[in-house]
């Protein structure tokens, strides 16, 4: 083989070392090595984005086959039977309800439960004893009352009556219809339920009276102990309320900040080391920002603990210099021939930062903005300092409200053992995620609007 | 000031250009020079072969200056010269159109010679032609000089001989309408002689020409028509 | 006897001469710049626009430029050449104060606009920039529309009273700057867009739509191809009509074909000044002799 190689390719003259000049000759000799190596280079270039997809695509496949779940919730049907006497509610009370003279708040405490727990005596009527009863009830969730209570306040006339309604079943049960878990052989399931509750799910489930549904009530409830009444809108919305918060106070103060020190401030000593105390305050760890909120904000001025106002305030101390920085680097960026040609028509100073500066660095600025603020939105260690790491039912109604964010909920939620928590964790991060998106979708097209104007 | 530092450009292909065009106007002046030289000895010995040769050269000095007219034309399209490169440029433009009618006033000389020829019937008419023909051949060595060597004390030195010619020719005019007078029976030869004279002053005046694009050349200012005292007064 | 002399003289002619001095072209550039002790040709005009006298211009310690005393004329182009850090841009910084925002930069010396000190502490940069405009290098329109463009200084200076007012100077601007045909359906369209050449001519329109008296360029052709360089000069040639004129050049051709005037600077010096027919032919400094021939320099 070898010699056949040696030979010159037929038809084609043969370039021999002699004929090349000695660069073609250097040349040609190190070509085949150049290219290798930009090979090589390539190679690792794809294998490092393969790596970087493939911790992407894990992690986001881990999080959405763990909290598809939540987003959905087993529900049972009942027949109910709204005896007034059970609910504790007297006929002059009905017929106050049905013509109206007697708001529908009036019935709000009756006594619901006893209504669905006859229901659920009725369904199975075999059951005796007080633990067995007691194991009964716990298929229901406790937050089915409320389900009830709003129909009935919806329709007063079904009182009396019997009501055949779809309630939220407990999570333990409802995690298994969830998985088609197979109900007939309790020894293959993982659960905390007993025997005697997987039988009676069994049973419901065959006569066809459990559903799955969309959960709803994840995005309409606060935080619950009970992990199918528990929703992440409280969250959701203190998340909102800080960010907002934290938008209005360090957008105007940054951008400020780094016109100032871009556009006006003389290059001297002191400015030099306003310059290094930002870069490094960009460097500290958040925690120590949280402790600072603390002990200024809550204890010296006495602002309300828990609350998105002091939130809000502690994250725009640490999203500041993030965006004083890149606001900077906008505002350096923009070419010096423009401010040149304004003041060379005779601008001011100020004209000349406003008039043309100021929106050519718009889209640096506003997506420093957006990198600071997603940084605030996943930022956990400060709130817990400053106590909005409560456990919020209600949904907050302003800044003030006690509130939780939607990181610390994660949090919050991780540390829980029930095993809808868990799965409710990972369905909070999804939500986390795509405010995240949103934002940076947000971004996006505002910095595409303000490009479009060149 | 005065110099012009030929070969100081940035870029040598241009110093090459310029040298070259000077060079070449040297030779064309060399070879004007030699025409007439050749042409006056031509008239004086009587000497009918180098007449003839002298009128068969002219072409040379066509050729010559068609050729240098085209590389300065080449330079100015290219070069874009300015200051003294540009005067050069138009100097020579214009000093070869004047070497030009010199090669075609020496031409004349040799056709003439051979024409007169016959050194018994009027030699003794044309050695009165030497005094101016050694005159003007003189001046235009010198101007050439001037030229070669961006002189321009001597340039002014030939241009302010102008008036020795125009006298000496003016006395020449009158000496042969006197020998016209005396024997009418040569006067075509007579008349030859005159052009030949004439031939000679118009070479002188060329030279003058010559002269005064050498003091543009070199001081950037026109001293055509302009009267000799103030001249001599702006440069002493 | 004569055939034998002149053979000799003309070989003798043809020798080509032998440098004088024998010097190489850099060190008499090092003697030629010691014996720049003033400037050659005529500094002033005799109805100046602008003047300047005795000016020195230092960034921190360094000098960058020497005692530059001109005169820039009504209805005059003058044309400021020189090789690279001569000091011609910024002496024509100067004189609109575009240097202020230079902290490093001093300038001493005198220099006036109508015999009015043009660094006078009460004298506001932002009227002197109103009344001497200036153009720049790259062509630098503002991320706006044409007409915004043109409408910025007369809005920012409040030159027009209403719409209309403001659209008369808009267009008339964008005529007198030879735009106005070629933009004049696309009013709305960004300035950025346009051509190269283009955009210089609404800097220029920008520029006059400030009514100025004295109209600075900064090499304003030096990023245009030879057509729309053309046009500019065209432009520079009937501006000069209502305006005092000064553009910084490296094209010596553009300085010989748009200026009355010229003016050589040299490492900060101004080394000759005068007619700029007078400069192109027959330069006085050796310096200018050797810049504008391109000899070494």
């Amino acid at each position: 083989m070898s010699d056949q190689l040696s030979q010159p390719a037929k038809g084609a003259p043969e370039r021999t070392a002699s004929d090349m000049s000695p660069t073609t000759r250097q040349v040609t000799a190190g070509l085949a090595r150049r290219y290798a190596a930009e090979k090589r280079f390539r190679l690792y270039g794809m294998f490092a984005i393969a790596a970087s997809l493939a911790f992407l695509a894990l992690l986001l496949i881990s999080i959405v086959s763990k909290g598809l779940p939540a987003f959905t919730q087993t529900y049972m049907q009942l027949d109910v039977p709204l005896e007034l006497e059970t609910l504790g509610i007297d006929q002059q009370t009905v017929d106050g309800l049905l013509d109206g003279s007697i708001s529908t708040q009036a019935i709000r405490r009756a006594n619901f439960n006893g209504a669905i727990r006859q229901g659920m005596r009725e369904r199975f009527p075999e059951v005796e004893g007080r633990s067995a009863t007691r194991a009964l009830y716990k298929l229901v969730s406790s937050g089915a009352e409320f389900d009830l209570a709003a129909r009935v306040m919806d329709d007063p006339s079904v009182l009396g009556n019997r009501l055949t309604l779809w309630l939220p079943s407990d999570d333990e049960i409802g995690a298994l219809v969830k998985q088609r878990a197979d109900l007939s052989a309790p020894d293959t399931l993982v659960t905390r339920l007993d025997d005697q509750a997987i039988a009676w799910g069994a049973e419901l489930k065959d006569a066809g009276d459990f559903d799955v549904r969309f959960n709803t009530t994840f995005f309409k409830n606060g935080d619950s102990r009970e992990p199918e009444l528990a929703g992440i809108r409280a969250a959701l919305v203190g998340s909102a309320y800080t960010l907002l918060i934290t938008f209005v106070l360090s957008f105007p103060i940054a951008v400020a900040a780094a016109i100032y020190l871009e556009e006006f401030a003389p290059k001297n000593r002191w400015t030099d080391l306003v310059e290094v105390n930002i870069n490094n305050l960009a460097a500290v760890p958040s925690i120590v920002f949280g402790l600072l909120g603390l002990a200024v904000f809550i204890n010296f001025f006495h602002l309300p603990r828990s609350a998105p106002v002091v939130g809000g305030i502690v994250l725009s101390l640490m999203t500041l210099p993030t965006i004083i920085i890149s606001s900077r680097a906008a505002l350096k960026s923009v070419p010096p021939s423009i401010r040149e040609a304004a003041r060379g028509l005779g601008a001011s100073d100020l004209q000349v930062v406003f008039h043309h500066v100021l929106p050519l660095a718009m889209p640096g600025i506003l997506t420093g903005t957006i990198i600071g603020l997603a940084q605030a939105l996943g930022e956990t260690a400060p709130l817990l300092m400053i106590g909005m790491v409560a456990f919020i039912v209600d949904i907050p109604q302003g800044v003030t409200d006690s509130a939780t964010v939607l990181p610390v909920q994660v949090y919050l939620w991780a540390d829980s053992p029930e095993r809808a928590f868990t799965e409710k964790t990972s369905a909070a991060i999804m939500v986390l995620l795509a405010f995240l998106i949103a934002m940076n979708a947000l971004a996006v097209m505002l910095r595409k609007r303000f490009e479009r104007r060149w | 000031m005065d110099k012009l530092h030929l070969d100081q450009h940035i870029s040598q292909q241009f110093n090459l250009e310029l040298e070259e065009i000077r060079n070449k106007v040297l030779s064309m002046g060399g070879l004007v020079e030699q025409q007439v030289t050749n042409g006056l000895i031509a008239l004086l010995e009587g000497d009918r072969d180098l007449g003839q040769s002298v009128s068969q050269s002219d072409y040379q000095v066509n050729a010559l200056e068609v050729e240098i007219d085209e590389e300065c034309t080449q330079v100015l399209a290219r070069r874009q010269p300015a200051a003294s490169d540009l005067r050069l440029i138009v100097t020579v433009i214009k000093v070869i159109t004047d070497l030009e009618r010199i090669g075609d006033e020496a031409e004349k000389l040799g056709r003439f010679s051979v024409e007169l020829a016959n050194p018994d019937e009027t030699g003794k008419y044309r050695k009165e032609l030497r005094h101016l023909g050694e005159l003007v051949n003189d001046m235009l060595r010198e101007a050439l000089d001037a030229f070669a060597r961006m002189d321009v004390d001597a340039a002014l030195k030939v241009a302010a001989r102008d008036g020795d010619v125009n006298r000496e020719y003016s006395s020449l005019e009158r000496l042969l309408a006197t020998h016209l007078v005396e024997d009418p029976r040569q006067v075509s030869k007579l008349f030859k002689i005159t052009w030949c004279a004439r031939a000679l002053e118009r070479i002188g005046d060329h030279s003058v020409n010559i002269c005064e694009y050498v003091v543009y050349l070199v001081k950037g200012r026109d001293i055509r028509h302009t009267s000799f005292d103030q001249i001599m007064k702006e440069f002493s | 006897m004569i055939h034998s002399m002149s053979t000799t003289t003309i070989s003798d002619i043809l020798t080509p001469p032998v440098h004088p001095t024998g010097l190489n072209g850099e060190e008499q550039m090092d003697t030629a710049f010691d014996d720049i002790k003033g400037t050659v040709g005529t500094q002033t005009v005799d109805d100046p626009k602008m003047s300047a006298h005795g000016v020195d211009v230092f960034y921190g310690d360094k000098q960058a430029i020497f005692d530059v005393s001109l005169d820039i004329g009504n209805n005059e182009v003058i044309a400021m050449i020189g090789p690279s850090g001569c000091g011609k841009s910024t002496f024509l910084r100067c004189l609109n104060r575009m240097n202020d925002t230079i902290p490093t930069c001093r300038v001493s010396g005198s220099m006036s606009l109508d015999g009015q000190d043009l660094y006078d502490p009460s004298l506001d940069p932002v009227l002197l920039r109103a009344r001497v405009g200036m153009v720049f290098q790259k062509p630098n329109p503002f991320a706006k529309s044409i007409y915004d463009n043109v409408a910025y200084g007369p809005r920012i200076h409040g030159l027009a009273g209403n719409r209309a007012e403001l659209d008369d100077i808009v267009t008339e601007s964008l005529k007198r700057a030879g735009l106005f045909d070629e933009v004049k359906d696309r009013l709305d369209s960004p300035g950025t867009g346009l051509s190269g050449g283009q955009q210089q001519r609404l800097c220029i329109a920008r520029t006059i739509a400030v009514s100025p008296e004295v109209i600075l360029m900064d090499e304003p052709c030096s990023a245009l191809d030879p057509i729309a360089t053309a046009r500019i000069e065209e432009l520079i040639d009937e501006l000069r009509q209502n305006y005092a004129i000064a553009i910084v050049t490296h094209s010596m051709q553009q300085a010989a074909r748009v200026s009355q005037r010229t003016a050589y600077f040299h490492l900060g010096k101004l080394v000759e000044v005068d007619d700029t027919n007078s400069v192109f032919t027959n330069p006085q400094h050796e310096l200018t002799e050797n810049y504008i021939t391109g000899r070494f320099g």
